[in-house]
Parts: C-alpha cells; sequence; structure tokens
C-alpha cells in the first residue's frame, strides 16, 4: 500500500511537469498548427539559466532559499521567455504562409542549432545544481512510510499556481481573448483587427516561459542535466500534449498527469524496462478510442 | 593507383604546409564522440592524446617523425563511426586510432581498421565482443566489462555479505554489459539479485524504480552505467529515505558525478569499481601535475587515452612504423606506460586486470578500499 | 513605390541596437557565465563578440531590406503560391537526355572514387531509398508519418536475425524484408488511418519508439544493445571476405589480390540498381490510378470519399508500399554496416528522412534524390569545421527552408489536353 502511494506521488510530481512543458506544445499547435521540435530544447536552455542564475546570486552574496527562488524562477522566465520570441522571429515567422512540414523543418534544425549552440558556449559535461532545501514529510502507512521531499510539494504547488495563472489570463484577459480567436480563425482575427504576429508571438513567449517554470523546479529537484536533456522530456510532453488533445490547454495538463501516473505505476509495480512501450501503446489506444484526444475537439471537416 | 600516390602526395604537402616542417608525419586518429550526447568522454580522449602527442614529439617523435593527430568525430553512432573509419584509413592515411569511445561504434570500426591494416586501441570501449572478434589489430587498455563485474561481485558477497541486491542498468552496451556480468558472477555465488531493471538514458527521474527498490528492501543497488544517470539515481534513493549501500563501476569517475549528485552528502559511501589510481606510478603522477598545471583535470579517460597513444607510439616504433606487425609485437611485450606496465593477451586484452574496489567521501572524493 | 528605396540609416541603426540587446540578454548568460561545477567563470569578451556580431549583421539585413532588391526579396516571402508547375501538353522532358547521363557516371563512380568517397555515395544512396519510400507516404498520400525509422529497423534486424536464426543471407532476405515491412506498415496503418495529420504523427512516432524500445530490452532475441552481425552480401556465392570458411572467395575465383574496396563496389552496384529499379517504379506508379489517388486523397479527402475511393485501401497501399522500401533500405544498411544495434534507429533518423522529403520538395523524386545527397553528404564534408559541424548543419537546415520552403525542386507535371477530332 505504501509503495502504491509512493508512486502515485511520484507520478504526479512527473505529470504536472510535464503538463507545464505539454501547455508550449499545445497553445502553438492551437494558434498556428505547427508541432515546435524545438520546444524540448527551449527547455533545457532554460535549465541551463537556471544554473546560473543560482550560480550569480549565491556569488553576490545571498544566502535565503525564498530569495534565491524568486530570484532564479524570475530570471530564468524572463530570459527563456526571450528565446521563445527570438526562435518565433528567426526560424518561424518567415515561413508563415508556407506549408506546416516546412516549419516542422525549421523547427528540427532550430532543436539541434539550440544544442550545440549550449554545448559549444557550456561545455558537454554534465551540470547540477546544489541541493537548495532538503528535508522531507515522512507519513507511516501500515508498515511502511510515504516519503514526500519539500522540493517535491514546491514543485506540485509551483505548477498548479502556473497553470492557474495561464488559465486565467487565457479565460478572462483581453490578450486572452485575442488568442483565443486568433486560435479559431485567424483570418477572421486579423480582419478584426487583431495584430496575429503579435498574439502569435506572445504566444511563444507563454510557451517558452511555462517551459521555464518546468525547467527551474526539475533543475533544483534532480539537480542533474546537460545540453540533451530536452530531447526525452520534450517528446514526452509532446505525447501528453496530444493525449490530452493536442490544442486544448486542460487537455495538456490533463495529458501530463496521466502520462506521469502511467509511467510511474508501471515502472513501479511491472517493469521500467518496457514503460516507455507502454506510455507510447496506452496513447495509441486512447488515440483510437478518440482520435482528437481526451478532451480535443473533434475535427469538424468543411467542404 | 596513381589515384593514391597523387592523393599520399597531396596529404604530405598539406601536412608539410601546415606544420612548416620537411619531415615525414605520423598520422594517427583519434575517434570518438567529439559531438552529440557523449562529448565530455570526447573531450577527455581528445585532451589526454592530444597530451601524449606532444609529450612524445617533444621527445623526438615515432623513429624521429612527428606525431599528427586527427580528430575523428562518430558522436557514438554507427554510422557516423563506419564512415569516420573510412575517411582515416582512406583519406587520411592513418597508421594506428587511440579510440573509438562508445563499444556499438568501436565494433564496426574494428573490421574496418583490420581491412585497411590500422591498429585500433581502445581507452574506453570495455564490452568483451569487441575483442572477442579475433581481429588481430585491436587491443583495448580499459578492463572488460565481465572483469570488472567479477571485481564487484566477489567484493558484494564476500566483504559486504549482502543477500538482497538490486540490480540496474542504463539499457547501453557499457552499462547493461556492466550489470550483466556482475549479475553472472553474484548468480555463480548461489546470490539471486532481488531485481533487475533497466532505465533509460537521458532521463532524470528515476523515483518510480527508487521506490520499486524500496518495495524490494535491497541492500546493496548496483548500477552499471554513466554518472549522468547514476547522479539522481543515488539522490532520489537517499530523498525517498533509502539507505541501501550504492555500487557501480568505472562510468561514474567523475568530479560531475558529485556536481550531479547535487551534494557530496550524497554520494558518501558509493563505490566503485576503477583501476588502480595512476598516481600510484610515478610517471602517472608527473603526468597528472603537469595536466593540472595547465589548469585541466585529467579525469575518467584522459589518461587512459594517454596510454593508449603511448601503447601506439611503441608498437610503430618497434616495428618500423608498420601497423600490423605492431599489432603482432604487442601481443608479446610488454609496455611502460604513465599507468604501469601493460601486456595484452592474443585478443588484446589485458591481461592482468587492475579493477579494485574505491569509496567516495562525504567531501566529494574518491579514494582506494583498502 | 520604387522612389522610396533609399535607406534609412537610422532605422538601421534602431533595428541593430534593438538586436544587440536582445543578443545581450540571450547570450549574457548562456555565453557570458560558463559553469564549472557550482561555481562560474564570467567570459564577458565572448559575449561582446557575439552581440557585436549580431548588431552588426541586424544593421546590414536591416539596410538590405530597404533597397529596392530587398524590398522585391520580401515581397516573395509574403505571398505563397502552391501546387504544382503545370507544362505544356506534349512536354518532352530533357530527363531522357540527363538519365543516361546519370547512369553512365553512377556506374563510373565505384572504379575511380576512393573508398571513403565510396562509402559516403553508399550512405547518400541508402537515404535517397529511404526519402523515397517516405515520400510516397508524406509526399504524395499526404500522411504525416514520424516514425518511418521504425520500417528502416525492421528490415535491417531482418537481415541479421534471419542470417543468424534461420541462414538466410542477404539475397533471400532483400525481398522478405521488404515484405515484413510492409506488413508491418500494414498493421500500423489500419488502426491509425482513422486518425487526421498530427494525431497520425504522434502515433507513428510512438510505433518508431516502441521497434527501437523493443530491439533494445528484448535481449535474449535481438541482442539488445550489444548489437548484432549482419552478413555481406554474396555473388553467386563467392564471399568478399579476405578468407572464406566454406569455398572460394571472390577474389581468389578471379585471381585477384584482396582489396576490402571490392565489397563495397559490389554494394554500391547492387544499391544503384534497386534505386533506379524502385525509381521507375515510382515513376510509373504515380500516373497509375493508385497514383493518382494517392494524390487525390491528399488533396480532399471528402471528395474522394464521395466519389467512392476507398480511403482505407489507398491510404494502406501508400503505407505498405513506403514501409517496404524503408525495408529495403534497411537490408543494405545493415549489410554495408556490417553490424548494426539500436543507436542507428532513433527518432533522429526518423526527422533527418522527413527532413529530405521536405527539402527535396514534397512528392517530387528528384528533389528527393538531391536532398538525400545533400543531407547526407553534408554532414561529411562539415568535416572540416570540427565540432561546429552538427551547428552549421541545424543552422543550414533552418536557412534552406526559409530560402526555398517549397523544396528544391517542385512538382511539375505535364498538361492533358483531348485528342482533337476524337469526338465527331
Amino acid at each position: 500500500m505504501d509503495i502504491v502511494l509512493q508512486q502515485l506521488v511520484n507520478g504526479l510530481t512527473l505529470g504536472s511537469v510535464y503538463g507545464l512543458i505539454a501547455i508550449g506544445y499545445t497553445m502553438v499547435y492551437g494558434i498556428i498548427g505547427m508541432i515546435n521540435f524545438a520546444h524540448g530544447d527551449v527547455y533545457m536552455v532554460s535549465a541551463y539559466i537556471t544554473a546560473i542564475a543560482i550560480a550569480l546570486l549565491t556569488f553576490f552574496g545571498i544566502e535565503s532559499f525564498p530569495i534565491i527562488i524568486i530570484g532564479t524562477l524570475f530570471l530564468t522566465v524572463a530570459v527563456t521567455g526571450a528565446y521563445g520570441w527570438v526562435i518565433e522571429r528567426i526560424a518561424y515567422r518567415p515561413l508563415r504562409n508556407s506549408s506546416r512540414l516546412s516549419v516542422l523543418i525549421s523547427a528540427i534544425g532550430m532543436s539541434l542549432i539550440l544544442q550545440n549552440y549550449v554545448q559549444l558556449s557550456q561545455g558537454a559535461n554534465q551540470q547540477g545544481v546544489p541541493t537548495l532545501l532538503t528535508g522531507a514529510i515522512r507519513f507511516s502507512v501500515g508498515d511502511g512510510f510515504v516519503q514526500i521531499t519539500y522540493m517535491k510539494l514546491m514543485i506540485l504547488l509551483i505548477s498548479l499556481l502556473g497553470m492557474g495563472i495561464l488559465t486565467y489570463v487565457i479565460q478572462k484577459t483581453k490578450l486572452g481573448r485575442m488568442c483565443r480567436a486568433t486560435q479559431q480563425d485567424r483570418k477572421m482575427a486579423s480582419i478584426l483587427g487583431i495584430d496575429t504576429d503579435k498574439v502569435i508571438s506572445t504566444v511563444f513567449v507563454i510557451g517558452a516561459m511555462m517551459a521555464a517554470l518546468a525547467g527551474v523546479l526539475i533543475t533544483l529537484d534532480y539537480g542533474a542535466f546537460d545540453f540533451y536533456v530536452g530531447f526525452i522530456i520534450g517528446i514526452k510532453a509532446f505525447t501528453a500534449a496530444v493525449l490530452g488533445g493536442i490544442g486544448s490547454l486542460p487537455g495538456a495538463m490533463l495529458g501530463g498527469l496521466i502520462l506521469g501516473l502511467s509511467e510511474a505505476l508501471f515502472a513501479g509495480l511491472i517493469s521500467s524496462d518496457y514503460k516507455d512501450v507502454f506510455s507510447f501503446s496506452l496513447l495509441v489506444l486512447i488515440l483510437i478510442i478518440r482520435p482528437s484526444g481526451l478532451l480535443g475537439k473533434p475535427e469538424v471537416e468543411k467542404v | 593507383m596513381s589515384n593514391m600516390v597523387i592523393r599520399k602526395t597531396f596529404i604530405s604537402l598539406a601536412v608539410a604546409g601546415a606544420v612548416t616542417m620537411a619531415q615525414a608525419e605520423v598520422v594517427i586518429g583519434v575517434a570518438g564522440p567529439h559531438t552529440g550526447a557523449y562529448a565530455a568522454f570526447g573531450e577527455q580522449m581528445w585532451k589526454g592524446a592530444e597530451k601524449a602527442a606532444a609529450d612524445l614529439n617533444a621527445a623526438g617523435g615515432i623513429n624521429g617523425e612527428m606525431i599528427k593527430l586527427v580528430k575523428a568525430d562518430d558522436a557514438c553512432e554507427p554510422k557516423q563511426a563506419v564512415s569516420i573509419a573510412n575517411r582515416l584509413v582512406d583519406s587520411d592515411g592513418a597508421l594506428a586510432v587511440v579510440g573509438h569511445f562508445c563499444s556499438s561504434s568501436s565494433i564496426p570500426a574494428s573490421r574496418i581498421y583490420e581491412e585497411g591494416g590500422v591498429l585500433m586501441v581502445t581507452p574506453a570501449s570495455t564490452n568483451p565482443a569487441l575483442t572477442e572478434q579475433g581481429l588481430p589489430n585491436v587491443f583495448r587498455i580499459c578492463g572488460r566489462d565481465d572483469q570488472q563485474g567479477d571485481v564487484a561481485a566477489s567484493y558484494i558477497v564476500d566483504e559486504l555479505n549482502a543477500k538482497r541486491v538490486a540490480v540496474l542498468h542504463d539499457k547501453d552496451t557499457y552499462g547493461k554489459g556492466l550489470a550483466d556480468a556482475m549479475k553472472a558472477t553474484l548468480n555463480a555465488y548461489g546470490v539471486k539479485e532481488v531485481l533487475y531493471e533497466g532505465l533509460t538514458r537521458g532521463e532524470k527521474d528515476f523515483n518510480a524504480v527508487v521506490t520499486k527498490i524500496r518495495s524490494v528492501d535491497a541492500d546493496v543497488v548496483y548500477f552499471g552505467g554513466l554518472h549522468s544517470e547514476a547522479g539522481p539515481l543515488v539522490r532520489q534513493l537517499r530523498e525517498q529515505g533509502s539507505k541501501a549501500l550504492f555500487i557501480s563501476g568505472d562510468g561514474i569517475v567523475s568530479d560531475e558525478f558529485v556536481s550531479v549528485a547535487g551534494s557530496p552528502a550524497y554520494v558518501e559511501g558509493v563505490m566503485m569499481t576503477f583501476g588502480a589510481p595512476p598516481s600510484s606510478y610515478p610517471s602517472g603522477k608527473k603526468v597528472i601535475s603537469e595536466f593540472r598545471a595547465s589548469g585541466y583535470e585529467p579525469e575518467g579517460y584522459t589518461l587512459y587515452s594517454y596510454t593508449a597513444m603511448q601503447i601506439v607510439a611503441e608498437a610503430l616504433s618497434k616495428n618500423d612504423l608498420d601497423p600490423m606487425a605492431g599489432a603482432e609485437w604487442l601481443q608479446s611485450n610488454s609496455i611502460n606506460t604513465v599507468m604501469g606496465k601493460k601486456d595484452f593477451d592474443e585478443k588484446g586484452d589485458l591481461t592482468v586486470s587492475d579493477y579494485v574496489m574505491y569509496e567516495w567521501d562525504d567531501k566529494g572524493k574518491y579514494h582506494q578500499i583498502n | 513605390m520604387s522612389q522610396a528605396a533609399g535607406v534609412n540609416f537610422k532605422k538601421s541603426t534602431i533595428d541593430a541596437l534593438i538586436a544587440g540587446f536582445l543578443a545581450l540578454i540571450l547570450f549574457g548568460p548562456i555565453v557570458g557565465v560558463l559553469l564549472d561545477g557550482y561555481q562560474f567563470n564570467f567570459e564577458t569578451d565572448r559575449v561582446a563578440w557575439m552581440v557585436a556580431i549580431v548588431a552588426i549583421g541586424r544593421f546590414a539585413i536591416s539596410s538590405f531590406f530597404q533597397t529596392e532588391k530587398g524590398i522585391a526579396m520580401s515581397f516573395r516571402y509574403a505571398n505563397s503560391n502552391d501546387g504544382a508547375t503545370v507544362l505544356a501538353p506534349g512536354h518532352k522532358s530533357k530527363m531522357v537526355w540527363i538519365i543516361p547521363l546519370v547512369i553512365v557516371i553512377g556506374l563510373l563512380i565505384p572504379f575511380i572514387a576512393s573508398k571513403y568517397v565510396l562509402t559516403v555515395v553508399i550512405l547518400g544512396l541508402i537515404y535517397v531509398l529511404l526519402g523515397l519510400g517516405l515520400n510516397i507516404v508524406v509526399g504524395l498520400a499526404g500522411l504525416l508519418d514520424l516514425g518511418f525509422v521504425g520500417f528502416y529497423a525492421i528490415g535491417a534486424y531482418g537481415l541479421a536475425l534471419g542470417y543468424e536464426n534461420l541462414g538466410l543471407g542477404f539475397w533471400s532476405m532483400l525481398p522478405i524484408a521488404a515484405i515484413l515491412a510492409a506488413v508491418a506498415g500494414a498493421i500500423l496503418g489500419f488502426p491509425v488511418l482513422r486518425m487526421h495529420g498530427d494525431y497520425l504523427a504522434i502515433v507513428t512516432l510512438g510505433f518508431g519508439e516502441i521497434i527501437r524500445l523493443v530491439l533494445t530490452n528484448w535481449a535474449s532475441f535481438t541482442h539488445g544493445p550489444n548489437g548484432i552481425s549482419a552478413p555481406l552480401p554474396t555473388l553467386f556465392g563467392l564471399e568478399f571476405k579476405r578468407r572464406s570458411r566454406d569455398g572460394e572467395t571472390f577474389h581468389e575465383f578471379f585471381n585477384l589480390p584482396y582489396d576490402s574496396a571490392y565489397k563495397y563496389m559490389f554494394i554500391y552496384l547492387v544499391l544503384f540498381a534497386v534505386v533506379w529499379a524502385v525509381l521507375f517504379i515510382k515513376h510509373r506508379l504515380v500516373k497509375m490510378p493508385i497514383g493518382r489517388a494517392w494524390e487525390a486523397l491528399r488533396e480532399d479527402e471528402i471528395a474522394c470519399r464521395s466519389l467512392g475511393l476507398n480511403h482505407v485501401l489507398v491510404k494502406l497501399s501508400a503505407f505498405m508500399l513506403g514501409a517496404s522500401t524503408g525495408g529495403l533500405a534497411g537490408v543494405f544498411f545493415a549489410t554495408y554496416q556490417g553490424f548494426i544495434n539500436p543507436s542507428s534507429f532513433t527518432f533522429f533518423e526518423s526527422a533527418l528522412i522527413l527532413a529530405i522529403v521536405v527539402l527535396g520538395g514534397m512528392g517530387s523524386t528528384l528533389g528527393v534524390v538531391i536532398a538525400a545527397f545533400f543531407l547526407t553528404v553534408l554532414p561529411e564534408m562539415l568535416r572540416e569545421f570540427a565540432e561546429y559541424r552538427v551547428l552549421m548543419f541545424g543552422i543550414l537546415m533552418v536557412v534552406m527552408m526559409i530560402w526555398k520552403p517549397r523544396g528544391i525542386v517542385r512538382v511539375t507535371r505535364t498538361g492533358f489536353a483531348p485528342k482533337q477530332g476524337a469526338v465527331k
């Protein structure tokens, strides 16, 4: 029993992080119908900025944990957002009117550029951040126990907060309305006076910021990263986005949670060798039953 | 045929132009992952080979000919390894190769070197299959996975008296080979592992596996893999409150292991198998201090690569720069290197495996266990 | 507008300043602060260089786009004109002359090129095969497949495992692997054909990953990450080895000195013939009803279905044909390499093949051939850049896409005019 509970906790934290990164995929897809393959690498860049921010802040003599974490979050989210904007401007905007596959290839090229740019400037070695927050809560369950580190609690809390703020922005603000209008019909939105190019840029920035949030949290929790770390997590997050119904914001969060939980439970209770096989099979299965993902709207085909 | 002559002339012209030296040169390839996910190891290999070549050239080169290194990047992809091996043999005219790093690159490349008559000494490919192919030109100066696994298994059984051992690996040639070898010896001692699982390289979240280790109540966790996964794994193990002893192989020999794990507190008590320390040899000490003086910490495979270079140079110089004669000569002669005296058997493996156990302390340094 | 084409340097300067400032934000942390364990070193001059380069570059670009030429260029990007170029009816293709020339040159390559060049060309041809296969699926039928590498793996492992377990050699496995891959394509294709564009993409991506993971994990059968040897092709039973355990080898039979290049020459010639065969078959298929159906389905599925086209069968045939071509390529890859392991079949490989198809110009055969060589030979040529190689490759990918978003070669189609006097 304690083991199953512990696996649930593992799955929830992993899943909430997948959800944060999946938001970037799902929003970009929703608005310009493009799979942004460089998104995983944006996350990777944010991991580096996290470590640099922590190193800089400690260098300037800041010791207290809350200030470090807030400073790191602020710096990382800001700089990574700038990366999102610039990537869109350079690699995707010139291709706005061409086929979606051209943009896909451009994104794959961008992903290679980001990986190698970081490798060349920071070296290929494994990097780490010091452990800033230690300690854990321990519950006794039956004979065993469930142990949740404070860091894990923080991950759950901050990612929930991030998703909450984003949902508010999309649902209630003018910016969110513009995003939704552009998503529904880009041409119509531009006729109605919405600067769609600006909206698309904003979406990329928001996606990058969410990835940065995940980047800070994961980097603080696992401590380890290298320039290649964006690839696997990018594919997982993309899977989560599709699972939940690509283009749907709550879908991305739900997809992330389902993926995280299924991975943890399968690896923990059956075999970690085939855990990825299981995740992908689950995806195929769900898509066969619901071809547009869990919360995705079925595509209406117009003649 | 004239094509060959022209090409050779062109190469020597280019070489002469580049180095402004009228002498002939010996081209030696340093093949490894200079880009890609394993580029950190490629850098270690290059630094070691570069320094060895500089030292050898300063001492007069090989039979008076200067060594010219060629950086050959395979990114640890078999596809690129084959291309680059053909390029080294064909276009660069290399006589010998130090490399490759990944066993999966070394195996296909070794056949091309054999066909081309090129001597190959790998500092890092530990998979037994490499030398089991029966190629006369292939040597390695690292141990084999099975030797390393033996040392770890007998330590676990004889010294630690552990009964509940969990075996993990990273599903890669090196890590799985190591874990399998360890498991085989363990089973031969009559200890059955309580868990045998593979992780995915490149992931950082191993909480699910860690919880599973807790559920089987393991005393010892043996991990076949590299520090990039071992760091987060040991950290998550401790964070979930497990006290199991963590043992691994030479894949975690790097100061980065500590920084990746997050704090020296997490790696304290971690054990590993690794070759006897190079600093125990007088010549090794000198090279290490020179490396440090130049601002580079010779970790992991740096000295292995340096040693490989020395062996290549020795084999070539004793046999009039004939690589295949050098290969035959190596099988019956011993060579003094910065890592002690090395002897090879007819397969190309070291006759004496010098694996010993090390332990990490609370300051993030490792020491040999006496 | 042409008289307003004078360069406004103030605007350029402002652009350059903004770009420089952005570059400072972007490069400042990553380039300027070099992590060293938990400490770091400042590398301010690196940042200064990069910011300067970006600012100057932006100034130049900004100025250029204010000139007449630049304005003309930016208009080119603003318009999109999709579709094929239609040639006049009765147009005679120049290909009649080019094809024999290419064949002759192609046949001469193994005898004049060095072994290294030959191996690069072989790799290029393997990617031509892969590109042609994926081109049927993506370019013609419009099904986005991100797991094409799975079929490639099936072909390669088919050869290696077939040889190990059943004693089947190169020649018997060549057709069997193609059939195996086609069957796998059908098994995958059947359930997923309901899905639309990008859902299909992720499912196929998952399929490719599943194959790779199974190859890695099922160690008792596939030898897992350790990989497995693959046999060389034989010429009527003659082997291309230095020594043969049974029977004569090629060089002994013909009384030639041993040279490992013979092996590559032979693989090259067989591969060359197969590529031409595939090219020919594809060329005919496109003009046949099935090829027309693929393209029609790509353009408008609903219309096709209401016209009574069996969309499942059409899609499935595209999937299977593409897969079998991928399987063929896998067999050649395994025999050329002599050794395979799962690390050759990662997602990146699928992406590369997709890049070949898109860069070549979706649906264009000639474009695929050019792009395949471009993308396989390029990394070898970029070796001079050493560690900047992959970075350059990525930059070229983005630049190529921006420069030619519809690929190198546009699809052309010969127009059709009804015969005069047919209807009286």
